[in-house]
């Protein structure tokens, strides 16, 4: 993202939560918003999730037993790794390619048939009419989504681990590992992309123009800057987390 | 009224409004005629505030709208009714929703006072009891009538309309002219009509504005426009080839 992309989407931050501060908040569109959020993910966080728990496990065991031929703390190192990391991430990844492009393809024809002119006809700012109900909901769900993303992920590799490996359940569930910082770790980052992702999404909504190829363009860069800004902050609050809550 | 000055604007290296300078009474219904691509919805998107110009003053209500802050910028779009080329209609809102909107917006009226100058202006239009169809179950013509009740619902004084006649029959044509022509009744309201029907035009505004490649080809009265020798705008408003 170049420079100046980066400070319309900080702008549109600092307005967005002006705006939460300042209220009038439409909570009916808030609620709608993380329904539709929610709804629109559940299914496909679910199944990518528990798959994927699968498929680590199976992997990360085959790797264990080669190594050190005990998988007794599989599910403990599991477990923490999916609260330090890849929950969150891969999560935000999945919301920002499910409901990101969604947002920008809504906004971006708000745009393109003047809807948004008229908001702004009618006293409404877009930034508070359009992103705030949609930066609220899209905090608190991806927040949710992540939590149940380890539950459905942890669950699912419990699974695979006791069917190919035979290692029992009360062993896999193993909570040895984790520390407040696993947790802390946990909130930053699935807070940090709930942020993240409605406020960059709803900035390359905003900035579609022309026409229909306007609002496709404007999907993949949503899809593009939300991408790159997951990893950036993954790397960021990862870096963080070393250093003030791990070491 | 409304005063554009010296109004330049860019569109990468091209200008698409080349040094425009007009002035709009208080009172008229204007015109603007022109070719696509002329420069009428961003002369018209630059008076609204929603574009701001390279070069140049706009001065509505002597208010320049180069000097006014966001909050005053916002206060200045809401005195104005605008009928959008595109409809503009928000889609997840219903007809009753849409129109209502302004009003909500304002805050002034309560909810029955919001039903009852909705279910007034749906009469008006000739299109009772559709408020709650939503607006892609309308035609061209109804959606066009339907923006035009959300243009006038806070009784404006200052009008534009972009295109309302764009792609409609010729009977649906007439009848967003004859809406515009009861308008016009009102002196204390000023509006500006952009279109390319000329016929349905002439005989609603008192004055005429013809732009080309974002200049000002042609400013005048009725009269000034029938006897005018330039080219193009011969052509225009006889609806002909030929100058």
């Amino acid at each position: 993202m170049p420079f100046r992309e980066v400070s319309e989407i900080a702008r549109m931050l600092l307005l967005t939560v002006f705006y939460c501060v300042r209220r009038p908040i439409r909570w009916s569109e808030v609620i709608r918003q993380g329904y539709d959020i929610g709804n629109r993910s559940l299914v496909f966080v679910v199944a990518v999730l528990g798959f994927l728990g699968m498929i680590l496990i199976f992997q990360s065991a085959y790797q264990a037993q080669q190594i050190v031929g005990d998988l007794q703390m599989l599910g403990a190192l599991f477990l923490q790794l999916l609260f330090r990391e890849f929950a969150p991430t891969v999560t935000a990844l999945m919301i920002a390619t499910r409901v990101g492009t969604g947002i920008a393809a809504e906004i971006g024809s708000m745009v393109v048939t003047e809807q948004v002119d008229a908001l702004r006809m009618n006293n409404a700012d877009p930034v508070q009419y359009l992103v705030v109900p949609r930066f609220i909901s899209g905090v608190a769900m991806t927040f949710l989504l992540s939590t149940l993303a380890v539950v459905v992920c942890f669950l699912s590799g419990m699974w695979i681990a006791s069917v190919a490996y035979d290692v029992n359940p009360s062993t896999f569930y193993n909570t040895s590992m984790l520390e407040w910082g696993d947790f802390i770790a946990f909130c930053m980052k699935a807070t940090a992309y709930g942020v993240a992702i409605p406020v960059i999404a709803c900035h390359a909504g905003l900035s579609a123009f022309g026409g229909s190829e306007g609002v496709g363009w404007a999907t993949t860069k949503s899809v593009v800057n939300c991408s790159l800004a997951i990893v950036f902050l993954d790397f960021l609050l990862s870096g963080l987390a070393f250093v003030f809550l791990f070491s | 009224m409304i005063r554009f000055e010296n109004v330049t604007k860019f569109y990468g290296e091209t200008p698409v409004l080349d040094d425009v300078t007009l002035n709009i009474e208080r009172g008229n219904q204007v015109g603007l005629l022109g070719p696509g691509g002329a420069g009428k919805s961003l002369l018209v998107k630059i008076a609204c505030g929603l574009v701001s110009p390279d070069l140049g003053t706009v001065t509505v209500n002597e208010r320049d709208l180069g000097s006014l802050g966001p909050v005053e910028l916002a206060e200045h779009r809401f005195q104005i009714g605008m009928l959008f080329q595109n409809y503009a209609l928000f889609d997840y809102m219903t007809v009753g929703e849409n129109i209502a909107f302004p009003l909500r917006q304002e805050g002034k009226l309560d909810e029955l006072e919001i039903r009852n100058r909705v279910e007034d202006l749906l009469h008006k239009v000739d299109l009772p009891g559709i408020e709650r169809n939503f607006p892609n179950e309308l035609s061209g013509g109804m959606k066009k009538r339907v923006t035009f009740a959300r243009a006038v619902v806070r009784n404006p004084d200052l009008l534009f309309y972009d295109d309302p006649t764009a792609g409609l029959d010729p009977v649906t044509s007439s009848k967003i002219f004859n809406l515009l022509e009861k308008v016009r009744e009102d002196k204390n309201k000023t509006s500006i009509v952009i279109t390319h029907d000329v016929l349905g035009v002439r005989d609603i505004c008192d004055r005429f504005i013809v732009m080309d490649r974002g200049r000002i080809l042609f400013r005048g009265d009725r009269q000034a426009i029938e006897d005018c020798d330039i080219k193009l705008v011969r052509q225009f408003w006889e609806g002909s080839s030929d100058g």
